[in-house]
């Protein structure tokens, strides 16, 4: 367990310092754990649901990641984006929940859910972003294409693509809070 | 959207945030320059502040309200993450206050009985009440925008710790002209200006943290 995470500050780290393959590799091993933790939390709301809750952390640990100090552990960071952002989500849905932090045990949380459904929630967000950002996020999120290929397509610099890429997920988070309230 | 498409696409963002000490002490040093440079243009320096600084019942107010400032500086900057809540150690902010407890006892036991309500009124509470809100307007504003770009899990808590810090800031530099050096004066209209701005912050955070 322990070894597993020092696993997560490396990957993370180093997905800090540029390295897109790591920090892919850390969000690739940290979402099983959030969505366990998300369903055990969220069971009536249903998969769907829980998905869209499991994205909205996801974007939230993304955005914030600077938060994150390269000497601390990385799991009590991540349990508190995870619980600060569950119990928006369910606040959201008109309803309560007491989420102590000790609650998270890792026999909770690295009980691995395997085939997620599609959530719903992100892609209606990208529809209200403005046509170009939503293109950049759809071709490099959903057809794989890389950043300069992306940038090809839509006649734009790499740099422009990065920019685009960035400030579409600052504006989907922003659209969320007020989707949210 | 698939959760593992999202991931893709956010590990192609590289942009990433500086941390949120990134430009604090630049920030915070213009906005405490310019208290400092309006409380020398509107109110004017005390004359004797040289002396002033050296005399114990005198400096004790910068000591209080720099340390205050510095201890709200350090727990904001702690509880703007997401875990550091619970990282929080409360111990330094109650020495500051105990300190500041004794300066009022040791105050109240020197001081002739008759003359305690004058030396609690003084004759610059209405400007002290006034001036140490208006000054930390800026010192604040620049708090909480560090908060807007952390991920604080206690809004209200963040907020009043930005609240805090930026007031004390302001009360360090409205003592470069306040007299009034009885600790029962500005323990006790300093401190009641700092708990108001650290209010209205924590009522802000509450708000815009979120």
């Amino acid at each position: 367990m322990t070894e597993d995470h020092d696993d997560w500050a490396q990957l993370l780290r180093a997905g800090k310092g540029g390295d897109a393959r790591a920090y892919g590799a850390f969000l690739r091993k940290v979402t099983p754990v959030i969505r366990g933790i998300v369903r055990n939390r969220g069971r009536s709301l249903g998969e769907a649901t829980c998905e869209d809750i499991v994205q909205e952390v996801l974007l939230a640990v993304h955005l914030k990641r600077h938060t994150w100090l390269e000497e601390a552990p990385v799991r009590p960071w991540l349990y508190a984006i995870t619980r600060n952002k569950v119990v928006d989500a369910f606040r959201a849905r008109g309803r309560r929940i007491d989420m102590p932090i000790e609650d998270f045990s890792d026999h909770l949380a690295a009980d691995p859910v395997a085939d997620p459904t599609e959530a719903a929630d992100m892609r209606r967000m990208i529809g209200l972003l403005d046509h170009r950002s939503a293109e950049v996020v759809r071709r490099i999120g959903i057809e794989g294409c890389s950043v300069a290929e992306t940038g090809r397509h839509l006649m734009m610099t790499e740099g422009a693509v990065r920019v685009a890429l960035h400030r579409a997920f600052k504006r989907l988070a922003a659209l969320r809070e007020r989707h949210l309230e | 959207m698939k959760t593992d498409d999202l991931i893709s696409a956010l590990a192609a963002d590289s942009v990433a945030e500086p941390p949120l000490t990134h430009g604090l002490a630049l920030r915070l040093g213009l906005a405490l320059a310019a208290c400092i440079i309006s409380v020398g243009m509107v109110l004017g320096f005390r004359t004797d502040l040289g002396s002033a600084v050296l005399a114990p019942l005198s400096a004790l107010r910068f000591v209080l309200t720099l340390g205050l400032f510095a201890v709200g500086l350090r727990m904001m900057l702690v509880v703007a993450r997401p875990e550091g809540a619970d990282l929080l150690r409360y111990t330094p902010l109650t020495a500051i206050a105990v300190l500041a407890g004794a300066a009022v006892v040791w105050a109240l036991t020197t001081t002739p009985p008759g003359g305690v309500p004058m030396a609690v009124q003084g004759k610059t509470m209405v400007w002290c009440l006034t001036m140490i809100p208006l000054l930390s307007v800026l010192p604040v504003t620049v708090l909480l925008l560090v908060l807007r770009r952390g991920a604080t899990s206690r809004p209200r808590l963040a907020g009043a710790m930005a609240g805090l810090a930026g007031s004390a800031g302001a009360a360090a530099t409205y003592a470069l002209h306040c007299t009034e050096d009885s600790p029962l004066f500005y323990v006790t209209w300093y401190g009641l200006a700092m708990a108001v701005v650290t209010l209205a912050a924590a009522w802000i955070g509450g708000r815009v943290l979120r």
